[in-house]
């Protein structure tokens, strides 16, 4: 009876990893939540392979964060170090920091100019990622701002600027929340706008040159975050901020943009919650396609990530599925919808507040300094 | 663990009011058996809420993973979920998802790491309970302290190798990576269950005359039954835990649903992640059951309790 | 089982075999001293941190192993143990990161315990805290683990000579004092065995602390992976794990050495 009972479930084993039929498989790698993945298994895989019959998308998530674009990092560096001949990944969806690591060591294939929708992005994301030179490499699946979310029936008046802030939390204790720098990068995105409201230095910040001198003012501007962390919760993490947010235990706080309209579309926020952006700014970043060096089907893959940014697919899959912002230059996307379906991603944060408030990343160096400044300053 | 619990303490209420009218009624010449009587009451009521108190603290937690299992919207100010609905098993079960395929992966690739994990257990486990071998001490503790260290750095460098002998992408690849990791559960376990083995058994055995095999077969064996199907159960549950090793070596040729379950619940995906972990509450139980009744039959009755 | 026990620990004692090893692990470390002051440097606090609630977990841990195990074995009311049997192994087949995740809505402020606590006025809602912290992640990996110690405790008390228990309890002796006196003593080995691979694992444990608690204080983990993730620094975060390794080592010294002393004084 056991053993009959063993084989079956190993009969059942065997008939689910049933061999590959024989086609080209194109594998999509993506860092992020799981509707990355939903979006390439529901979306855009199928459309593809209508189109490119014999060929068959598979997508594989790797978790959310910068963690998820470091574990794809870590897989293409083993292949490299190991010398494998063609790499398992054939396109990759990773985040700045990511990218900047791996073209820095020679883990991509540049591939911009070889595709038609390369000519649609002007963006400055396009070339720069947090101070690395990434043009030709990468190509922006969407843009993503960080911004307050708050809950309007606890929060009549919300502060319209970091000073406005720090005034508001000392009148209303513990009803802000944000995820410090180790939970996640919306933490980490409103400590590098407090500093840069704080230190005067934004500019200098955001396009450089690099001066190491700056880490006595940015240390400066730390300190009174340390004040500041008295009034507020620590939250756990990205999803933690939206998970307090969903439970009411704080009434505000920093969150990405995409991940909180993708909460409230799994009807996991209220739809009361709305957005904002304080003075002088808060940062945003993309998601970027790219192209391991040694892809399997790089062919394949630029024909895939093509059709990905085409105006058409951005509008209806980017836009209004997700009511993310395109990775593309707005007005080719602009051009493919009604202006109500545009006008929906602007409801809570104005195009003029986005282009004025929404500000890049530091750079490297300075996100480094400022990063490891908390910790020594307002950890200890 | 405790927690105050609702008022599933039913049992508690009945009794303690008993407790205090039997004493009342039965008046003087009750004397020395009211206490006894009340003394009886007592430990029920205990036992009764100590019980409830566990089933709240063991319950309670799950009743939130069912919930979100179920839940399509749920935001404060509301306790319990607005909507109740299959949506997201929908998702989950979407047929370009693989779901199904994906649990049928991670289900065998926890029976082979079991089945290579009890295979090198038991005659190593063996070797470091029973006989006395000079670093037994310090093979153990070798081989237990590399997995208080947080994996990540080590399944790099596996990948790295892996893919170089062609192993990446593969069953096989994975299971070896599972149970690198299991392996030191079963061993410790399994010599545990073989030190704990009364000698004299074996040697009014060996005096009977039997081989050395036969007394191993008919005596260890069966005694350290417990241990070596504790530790089976213990390594089929880290194999279907398993997520960041399988990543590095299977991805994207092997998918396990462990995989899908860390990145929905990281991401905060609860409904996703609820679902994931129910569905792998299934094959997690139902190899429990399968080994319990296997040694149940066929093993524990040699023992003879 | 006590006889492993001596082994171990007589390796485990500086000037046996063991420093040999010992210094086969360290020596790379030596040559890195600056990653290694770094590293206690930013997170020395998270160290004494992860130590404090690794420890206090596993003795609670032991705590509850001990009574489940045990009332599985000498309780006389066989629908309660039966009951019991069946009620404490559930949190065995969640996985570390969904335990972590249920816990968070659990725990927090208005999750699922305070709604409950309110509900049947123990507490005024005023006076709800979240366990977020340090406590939550305790109560994580006690939930999760204690399931695994009590099955290996009650398969050893399960396999011992019921003779002993018995004549004990004929004598008039109380349950307490024959867990106590005749079933521990026994089952000593399966115990330790238990509660070291609890110890070590609730070392490596990513997904919990990063779920309920990631800032400071936070366990070693977090920052191991924080380096790798946000600063590429793999020369901090290998200094981290390796002196999580080495608190494993003290760990396991630890409790092994309190189990010889406590055979040796019965």
């Amino acid at each position: 009876m056991k053993v009959r009972s063993l084989l079956s479930i190993a009969a059942l084993g065997l008939a689910s990893i049933a061999p590959a039929a024989a086609q080209t498989t194109l594998n999509v790698v993506s860092a992020g939540d799981q509707n990355m993945v939903d979006y390439v298994n529901n979306y855009l895989g199928p459309k593809f392979e209508q189109m490119n019959p014999g060929v068959k998308v598979r997508a594989v998530g790797t978790g959310p964060g910068d963690s998820g674009s470091q574990k794809i990092y870590e897989k293409l560096e083993a292949q490299q170090k190991a010398g494998s001949a063609t790499w398992d990944i054939d396109v990759a969806v990773v985040h700045q920091r990511g990218a900047a690591t791996m073209v820095n060591d020679k883990l991509l294939m540049p591939y911009r100019n070889d595709i038609a929708a390369g000519k649609l992005v002007s963006r400055d994301t396009a070339k720069n990622a947090l101070g690395a030179n990434v043009d030709g490499y990468v190509l922006p699946m969407f843009h993503s701002q960080i911004a307050f979310a708050y809950n309007p029936d606890l929060v009549k008046a919300p502060p319209k600027s970091f000073a406005e802030l720090a005034e508001w939390v000392k009148k209303n204790p513990k009803q802000f929340g944000y995820n410090g720098v180790k939970g996640g990068m919306s933490g980490v995105g409103f400590v590098m706008g407090w500093v840069e409201a704080n230190s005067g230095l934004r500019d200098k910040l955001e396009k450089g040159p690099y001066d190491p001198g700056a880490k006595a003012t940015i240390d400066k501007s730390l300190a009174s975050l340390k004040d500041f962390n008295q009034y507020v919760v620590m939250t756990p993490g990205n999803a933690g901020t939206l998970d307090m947010l969903n439970r009411g235990e704080i009434a505000m706080g920093p969150v990405w943009v995409d991940m909180f309209y993708t909460w409230m579309a799994d009807g996991k926020m209220n739809p009361k919650v709305k957005l904002e952006l304080p003075a002088p700014g808060l940062p945003g970043q993309p998601m970027y396609y790219v192209i391991p060096a040694k892809a399997a089907n790089a062919a394949m893959a630029k024909k895939f990530i093509d059709f990905a940014e085409s105006p058409e697919v951005q509008a209806d899959g980017i836009v209004k599925q997700f009511n993310w912002y395109p990775g593309i230059d707005p007005q080719y996307v602009q051009s493919k919808m009604t202006p109500t379906a545009w006008n929906k991603l602007f409801t809570d944060i104005s195009p003029s507040d986005l282009a004025s408030k929404g500000r890049p990343f530091p750079l490297s160096d300075y996100f480094t300094d400022i990063v490891e400044g908390y910790e020594r300053v307002v950890l200890k | 663990m405790s927690a105050a619990g609702p008022s599933q303490g039913a049992n508690s209420a009945p009794a303690e009011g008993s407790a205090a009218a039997k004493p009342q009624a039965w008046g003087d010449h009750a004397s020395a058996a009211a206490p006894s009587l009340a003394a009886r009451m007592l430990p029920n009521a205990v036992r009764a809420l100590v019980l409830a108190l566990l089933a709240f603290a063991i319950f309670g937690p799950l009743l939130n993973l069912v919930l979100w299992a179920f839940a399509e919207k749920w935001y404060f100010p509301n306790k319990l979920p607005l909507e109740y609905g299959f949506t997201f098993w929908q998702r989950v079960f979407s047929p370009r998802g693989n779901a199904l395929g994906s649990l049928g992966t991670s289900i065998w690739i926890a029976v082979l790491t079991v089945a290579l994990s009890l295979v090198v257990a038991v005659p190593a486990g063996y070797a470091l309970g029973r006989l006395k071998l000079p670093w037994r001490g310090l093979i153990l503790l070798a081989f237990l302290l590399p997995q208080a260290v947080p994996n990540l750095p080590v399944y790099v460098n596996i990948a790295q190798v892996f893919y170089r002998i062609g192993l990446a992408g593969t069953i096989t690849g994975v299971v070896l990576v599972h149970a690198s990791h299991g392996l030191v559960l079963a061993v410790w376990i399994a010599s545990a269950a073989f030190a704990s083995v009364d000698l004299s058994l074996e040697e009014a055995a060996r005096n009977m005359g039997a081989s050395a095999w036969t007394c191993f077969r008919t005596v260890t064996l069966p005694l350290a039954a417990p241990g070596l199907m504790a530790s089976a159960i213990f390594v089929f549950l880290e194999s279907v835990d398993e997520f960041t090793g399988t990543y590095f070596v299977g991805v994207p040729d092997v998918t396990t649903l462990p995989l899908l379950m860390f990145n929905a619940s990281m991401g905060g995906n609860y409904q996703i992640a609820s679902i994931t972990a129910l569905l792998l509450l299934v094959p997690s139980i139902g190899f429990m059951l399968v080994v319990e009744r296997f040694l149940k039959a066929d093993v524990l009755a040699m023992v003879g309790r | 089982m006590a006889a492993i026990a001596e082994d171990v620990l007589v390796e485990a004692r500086p000037g046996g075999q063991s420093r040999w090893a010992a210094l086969a692990l360290v020596a790379p470390a030596l040559l890195v001293l600056a990653h290694f002051a770094k590293a206690l440097d930013l997170y020395g606090n998270d160290l004494a941190f992860t130590v404090e609630i690794v420890a206090l977990s596993t003795l609670l841990i032991a705590l509850i192993a001990i009574a489940i195990a045990g009332y599985l074995t000498l309780g006389e009311h066989p629908r309660a143990v039966a009951l019991l049997r069946w009620l404490y192994r559930w949190p065995l087949f969640i996985p570390f990161v969904v335990a972590g995740q249920i816990m968070r809505t659990f725990l927090a402020k208005n999750g699922m315990l305070n709604h409950v606590l309110i509900g049947t006025g123990l507490i005024e809602p005023i006076s709800a805290q979240s366990m977020l912290d340090w406590r939550g992640i305790v109560i994580a990996f006690v939930w999760k683990q204690a399931p695994f110690v009590t099955l290996l405790l009650a398969g050893a008390m399960a396999s011992l000579e019921r003779q002993h228990i018995e004549a004990a309890r004929n004598l008039g002796a109380p349950r307490l004092r024959v867990l106590v006196d005749i079933v521990l003593p026994q089952v000593r080995g399966t115990l330790l065995v238990g509660l070291v691979l609890s110890f070590v694992t609730m070392l490596s444990v990513l997904s919990v602390p990063l779920m309920i608690n990631p800032n400071s204080p936070t366990m070693i983990t977090v920052d191991v992976a924080y380096r790798i993730n946000t600063f590429a620094d793999y020369a901090v975060a290998n200094a981290l794990c390796l002196l999580s390794l080495l608190l494993a080592a003290f760990g396991a010294a630890f409790y092994l050495r309190h189990a010889v002393r406590r055979v040796e004084a019965p």
